[in-house]
């Protein structure tokens, strides 16, 4: 379990806690958060989108949820967001009634969803931090 | 050497209608991924999309756009050699042939479209990933109905086409219909529009769907389809019904085309479905024609198929082909049909046929013209696919002895640079089925090419008790069998240093050729003759063979025996010291080579060329062979092959005078043979390796040679071929980054990052929001190339004397 407050890390701006996820204590600083969703963002564009491009995101609350939604934003897409809970059959009916071309989700019912979409890529969380890309 | 063709993509068989935004994002995926694979369900359109895409990235590809067809192989371990037949690499002995694949494509840039994986997926997932790991600028675009599941792949799923919308009828899947609509002959005015609309929805956009219906144009209205369409999902049967959606909607498309055919048209589109690729009309009226169908009917069928959009022909009408998706079906249909082990036996009848006419016409017949002969190699040759197939009905079926006839009958079973170890492989499983109804004469006729291979695995005492088994057992009438055997029985004990008995069977080989006037191996009797004799010292004796043999040869016409005796008066030529009359001779054999596309022998021809050139100091002529045959060896991925060329070149070097470029290329060379577990002549390696150290000195020697060992073979090639002094390594090409490329904002961002500041902190002090900061961020990265937002920081600290001075000037 974890102690403190957000404001726990007072060394440095650059450790500010921005982010706790209540269940499992993971905290997010300001400086994951940059840095993350500015690498998250570049991949996005190199996995096709541009700006004006829907991309669902269906992830559980907490500090992934987060740097997908900055990391869509600074690629220039629009947040379809999707409850990560939300029953299968709607979950279905909303990704197929969406345009969206990419998905970022690592939740099941969300992956199965995809097939029968115009969903094109579907990214997990692993794949926008992911190690870094191949330069021929 | 003629260019080598870049690419092996068909030519598009009609328009392509939409997709532009996808292919344009897919083709920057290849920017930073290695493997894509497009995933959907049949009939959605993966392979159209993987051919348009593949056409577009050739430009990225200097080395070249490879197609690899998988739907017609039904063995997992069928995908390497698929692949390397594709490439042209023949299998390296004793090497594991995706061992020989990777060093045909190391190095290179190209991309490898594999089409159809799914039936072969967890081993085509297995190759993929061997092959990325050893080819590091090799990219990999693959089709599938399932994902390969491998690190490197980035899953792309193919969605239908765009469907029209309550308020555009611009929609791609409209576009397509009209479009295939109109090549069947049908023009549609605005007043069918609504009801096109209706029929693209129904048919969710899938492409195959809407081409299947779109050839129906001239008889029902898409009024009429899309109710009978609709209709026929109510009566959907073979186990759709719990399918998706999307491949629901397909079957039904299918069934209901199929449904609309003649009895006679469907009896011959199931029936098609036994043949493993393309396939022309002839065999088709061959192995489909039978109740209720006579073959003079099947041409008219043939066209009515394609008419449909059920069969696909190139523009010629020579080469017809089923789609993936209809083959399935169609499939389905012939054994529900009760048809299937009919027309499967019956396939492999006719190709036992077939094979057996064309081998005779291309060595045995005497007095058939060269390009008879030429024709009929080539016929055979494109018969590999359905022989491949029909092997493989032999062995499932038990019948080993129609599966051995065929194997016999495959060109590849004579040395003339077709897949030995492929037949070997056929004859060894079917050999290991129930063989008691099989004559013992037979099966020595199939066990003498079993011979062959052990022979090229340098396996000879094995060889040479299999050989002569065989030729006890084998019927004494069946001439030119006995007379191969002969020629082989030469080849290997004259390796095993047995001139004696080598001669004897050179003799009876000989003896017999001339009893029933079989010019082929008479020539190979001769030539074999001349061989002993040299081996003996008798080089009168065996130039007299070796003329008396090319003269046979010639007037047999094959240009591999041609090549093959010249290249023996050519070895005698060299044994006697006339170097003039030796590089005659092999470059005689050249061209004849060429034509025959024969590879391997071609390579070798060149290596010799190249080397008596070198002995002769005619550097000009021998730096050309040796270079085309190095080229051509990589190209086919024989390692010994490049080997023999760097000694070739090494020997061109030294006698140059160029000791450094010597030892360099002797050391790739020496280096290529110990990676396929070869030992190099050590005496020449020795002489040159001691001139090297007392002209240069001992470290000076050393470092050559290890040097030499971890070049690539091109690369030590080249120093030899242009004089290239070794250079100090190449410095990374620098990046350079004009600061111009940012606009003023993102400059100014950059200059805060170096202050460490957060996207908040920036936001605030410039005051926008954080998003718009992260959103400036990214654009940076992308333009500077860089995948954190860190190495923007210290570019940008890097930079800044360049920024504050407000002039762009490139960094160094």
């Amino acid at each position: 379990m974890w102690a403190g407050g957000p404001f726990l890390n007072v060394g440095g701006m650059d450790e500010r806690i921005v982010m706790v996820d209540s269940g499992t204590g993971r905290t997010l600083t300001e400086e994951e958060l940059d840095e993350r969703s500015a690498t998250a963002g570049v991949r996005l564009r190199r996995k096709g989108v541009r700006r004006g491009d829907g991309v669902l995101v269906c992830l559980p609350a907490g500090p992934d949820l987060l740097v997908a939604f900055v990391a869509v934003i600074a690629a220039g897409g629009v947040i379809w967001s999707l409850p990560a809970d939300l029953e299968a059959g709607a979950l279905r009916e909303r990704v197929r009634q969406s345009c969206a071309r990419v998905m970022i989700s690592n939740v099941r019912p969300a992956l199965d969803a995809a097939d029968e979409s115009c969903v094109r890529v579907v990214l997990g969380i692993e794949d926008l931090y992911g190690p870094g890309p191949y330069r021929a | 050497m003629p260019d080598s063709p870049r690419h092996n993509l068909p030519a598009e068989p009609n328009r392509f209608v939409g997709r532009e935004r996808d292919l344009a994002d897919l083709r920057g995926l290849f920017d930073d991924t290695r493997v894509v694979t497009l995933c959907g369900v049949g009939g959605i359109g993966k392979t159209r999309l993987a051919l348009r895409l593949a056409a577009g990235l050739s430009s990225d590809c200097p080395d070249g756009v490879w197609l690899v067809e998988l739907a017609r192989l039904g063995r997992p371990e069928l995908v390497e050699q698929e692949i390397a037949r594709v490439l042209g690499v023949h299998e390296e002995v004793g090497r594991p042939l995706l061992d020989t694949v990777s060093v045909r494509l190391r190095g290179r840039r190209c991309l490898l479209v594999l089409d159809n994986c799914e039936h072969l997926v967890d081993r085509c997932a297995e190759v993929v990933e061997a092959l990325v790991a050893a080819c590091p600028l090799l990219r990999v675009l693959a089709t599938s109905r399932e994902p390969l599941r491998i690190a490197s792949e980035l899953i792309w799923r193919v969605p239908p086409l765009d469907l029209p919308d309550a308020v555009t009828a611009e929609a791609e899947s409209v576009q397509l219909f009209l479009d295939r609509a109109a090549a069947a002959g049908t023009r549609l005015g605005p007043d069918s529009l609504p009801d096109v609309v209706r029929l693209c929805r129904a048919l969710d956009g899938l492409p195959l769907a809407l081409e299947l219906a779109a050839a129906r144009t001239s008889l029902l209205s898409p009024g009429q389809i899309a109710d009978r369409i609709d209709d026929r999902f109510s009566l959907l049967t073979t186990g759709g019904r719990t399918a998706p959606a999307r491949q629901r909607t397909l079957l039904a498309a299918v069934e209901w085309s199929y449904d609309l055919l003649g009895e006679k048209e469907q009896v011959l589109l199931r029936r098609l479905s036994v043949f493993a690729g393309d396939f022309d009309l002839g065999l088709a009226e061959e192995v489909c024609a039978g109740r209720p169908i006579a073959g003079g009917e099947i041409v008219d069928l043939l066209g009515g198929l394609v008419d449909k959009s059920l069969v696909l022909c190139d523009e010629g009408r020579n080469r017809y082909r089923l789609l993936k998706t209809i083959k399935c079906y169609a499939a389905e249909r012939l054994r529900q049909a009760g048809e299937l082990e009919a027309l499967r036996q019956r396939h492999l009848d006719v190709l036992c046929e077939l094979c057996e006419g064309h081998l005779t016409t291309e060595l045995v017949e005497p007095h058939v013209p060269w390009p008879r002969r030429l024709e009929a190699l080539a016929a055979a040759r494109a018969l590999v696919a359905d022989q491949q197939a029909a092997l493989d009905w032999a062995a499932r079926s038990g019948d080993v002895g129609q599966g051995l006839r065929l194997c016999r009958a495959g060109t590849g079973l004579l040395p003339l640079g077709g897949d030995l170890t492929e037949i070997i492989g056929w004859t060894e499983r079917l050999l290991a089925l129930d063989v008691s109804g099989i004559a013992a004469e037979e099966i020595a006729r199939s066990t003498a090419y079993l011979a062959y291979g052990l022979e090229t695995r340098d396996e000879l005492a094995r060889a040479l008790e299999v050989a002569e088994k065989s030729l006890v057992e084998i019927a004494p009438d069946d001439l030119f069998p006995r007379g191969v055997l002969h020629s082989l029985l030469v080849v290997v004990l004259l390796r095993m240093g047995r001139p004696d008995e080598a001669m004897t069977h050179a003799e009876e080989g000989f003896a017999l050729a001339e009893s029933c006037g079989d010019l082929w191996n008479q020539a190979a009797g001769l030539a074999g003759l001349s061989a002993v004799a040299l081996t003996r010292g008798r080089l009168r004796e065996a130039q007299r063979y070796g003329e008396e043999a090319l003269a046979r040869a010639r007037r047999h016409g094959h240009r591999w025996i041609m090549a093959r005796t010249a290249a023996q008066i050519g070895a005698v030529a060299e044994a006697r010291g006339d170097l003039a009359t030796a590089k005659a001779q092999y470059e005689m054999a050249e061209p004849w080579l060429r034509e025959l596309g024969s590879d391997l022998d071609l390579g070798r021809c060149l290596a010799r060329i190249g080397r008596v050139a070198a002995m002769l100091r005619e550097y000009g002529a021998a730096r050309e062979r040796l270079a085309d045959g190095l080229e051509l060896s990589r190209r086919t991925g024989q390692r010994q092959g490049m080997a023999r060329c760097l000694v070739g070149l090494s020997v061109l070097a030294d006698s140059a005078g160029d000791l450094e470029g010597a030892v360099l290329a002797a050391a790739a060379a020496a280096e290529l043979r110990e990676s396929i577990g070869q030992h190099s002549g050590t005496a020449r390696i020795e002489e040159l390796l001691a001139r090297a150290r007392a002209r240069l000195g001992d470290g000076r020697a050393a470092a050559l040679w290890s040097r030499g060992r971890a070049m690539q073979p091109e690369d030590a090639a080249r120093h030899v071929l242009e004089g290239e002094r070794v250079p100090p390594r190449a410095p990374a090409p620098a990046e350079s980054f004009r600061p111009s490329l940012l606009t003023a904002r993102e400059r100014e961002i950059a200059d805060l990052l170096t202050r460490g500041l957060s996207n908040r902190a920036i936001a605030g002090e410039l005051v926008i929001s954080p998003a718009t900061v992260a959103r400036h961020i990214a654009n940076i990265m992308e333009k500077l190339g860089y995948t954190s937002r860190a190495q923007i920081a210290v570019w940008a600290a890097e930079n800044r004397l360049v920024h504050t001075a407000g002039e762009p000037r490139a960094s160094a």
